[in-house]
């Protein structure tokens, strides 16, 4: 559930998402679920012009599946904190495992 | 996907005591506020938490929109959303650790859709061309990308395009086909020997 | 590194991404599905390997064909500053020097 509870922090703020076939889309971030599944408002497709499909797109649903990356804004994310609940979710998973 | 759920069908059942009581959001919920093919029993108290109002507000939004979507085939539908089923519902909800209930919109990636006027758009090079396809009921495990088109800009089709008819753009699409896949496969060949491993068994199109 | 206090858990290394934990605030190389490497400050991972990773280089090699028909590699180099990384997506995670 780390990056669930670390991309609610980050609704509302612009993100980047590209894609496995390699299309980028850039957008405010709305919404998440546990399967990282993401909605976008106001979303821009880079490069239109070879994915002209979604030329009149104003937000969009993207399986979470189909997601390579997502590029964050740097000053939005607390790294401490994030470093911290990693190790806490290691933790746990590791109390699960045994 | 599904191998990132961490609370699918099995969890569910684990966290059997709270179950009961999303579900019945669950339903509440859709009474309320979707359900365009809601017909279950109202229970329990309308405690929606606010995440939920918000998703459940923006499935509600999609309905009776036009929109694109994309399939695992490549794919792409534009069409009037009118109707979804239930399928996927149950586990829509569930409580967590911390107390917190999380809602999946994965129920539209997970629903069946049935969209209105659909025509399925074929592209290729600067060419392309409708098929009109009328009523499509499409499988929610199959969209991949769905997007709501904005009325005022559906006509600005990148000028660069050029309406054609559809035996000529979709032969010229099966020979675009044909060309990258073969120009995958070299291309793979040529990085495998280096220890690379292709992204995708040619699943993702779109 | 140090585990976090509040689990009491023991800073051991007995399974494979314990091996990642102790890369947390590390550079790492991480080889991805798509012809892709990818080297950077690891900030957070799942079982998964779903990744965050900061100053990011990202690689991208290329088949490229020239008129004598012989086939070149070519390299695309990117840099992010934040990038989250989906997991299945990831074949391996290395410590870097």
């Amino acid at each position: 559930m780390l990056f669930f509870s670390f991309f609610k922090t980050l609704t509302n703020q612009t993100v980047t998402i590209e894609l496995k076939n390699d299309i980028r889309i850039r957008g405010t971030l709305k919404s998440v679920d546990q399967y990282l599944n993401i909605k976008l408002d106001d979303v821009d497709v880079l490069d239109l012009d070879k994915y002209p499909h979604l030329s009149s797109v104003k937000n969009m649903f993207i399986r979470g599946s189909v997601v390579r990356y997502v590029m964050l804004p740097r000053t939005e994310v607390d790294i401490g904190l994030l470093e911290d609940a990693t190790r806490r979710e290691a933790a746990n998973q590791a109390g699960k495992a045994r | 996907m599904e191998r990132l759920s961490l609370n699918e069908n099995p969890a569910a059942g684990q966290q059997g005591n709270h179950q009961q009581g999303p579900q019945q959001q669950q339903q509440q919920q859709n009474n309320n506020m979707l359900g365009p093919m809601s017909q279950q029993q109202q229970h329990g108290p309308p405690q929606l938490p606010p995440q939920m109002f918000t998703t459940a507000a923006q499935l509600l939004d999609l309905t009776d929109k036009k929109l694109v979507l994309v399939l695992r085939d490549g794919r792409k539908l534009i069409g009037v959303l009118r109707s979804w089923d239930q399928f996927g519902m149950k586990y829509s909800t569930f409580d967590m650790e911390d107390g917190d209930r999380l809602t999946l919109f994965n129920f539209f990636l997970a629903a069946n859709l049935v969209l209105q006027d659909t025509i399925e758009r074929m592209y290729v090079g600067n060419l392309y061309a409708d098929i009109p396809r009328g009523i499509f009921l499409v499988r929610g495990e199959n969209v991949l990308l769905l997007g709501e088109i904005d009325l005022d800009k559906e006509d600005d089709i990148p000028t660069h395009l050029q309406r054609a008819p559809f035996q000529e753009v979709f032969e010229l699409k099966q020979k675009e086909d044909a060309k990258r896949k073969t120009g995958d496969k070299k291309r793979h060949g040529k990085l495998q020997g280096l220890g690379f491993e292709a992204e995708h068994s040619g699943e993702i199109l779109f | 590194m140090a585990d976090s206090e509040d689990t009491g858990a023991a800073p051991s290394v007995s399974e494979p991404l314990d091996l990642v934990r102790l890369s947390l605030n590390e550079m790492v190389f991480v080889k991805l599905r798509g012809d892709r490497e990818l080297k950077g400050r690891l900030h957070a991972y799942d079982s998964h390997c779903n990744l965050v990773l900061g100053e990011v280089e990202e690689s991208i090699f290329v088949v490229e064909e020239d008129e004598n028909e012989e086939e070149t590699i070519r390299t695309i180099k990117k840099q992010e500053e934040m990038l989250f990384v989906r997991g299945d997506s990831v074949v391996l995670i290395s410590p870097q020097a």
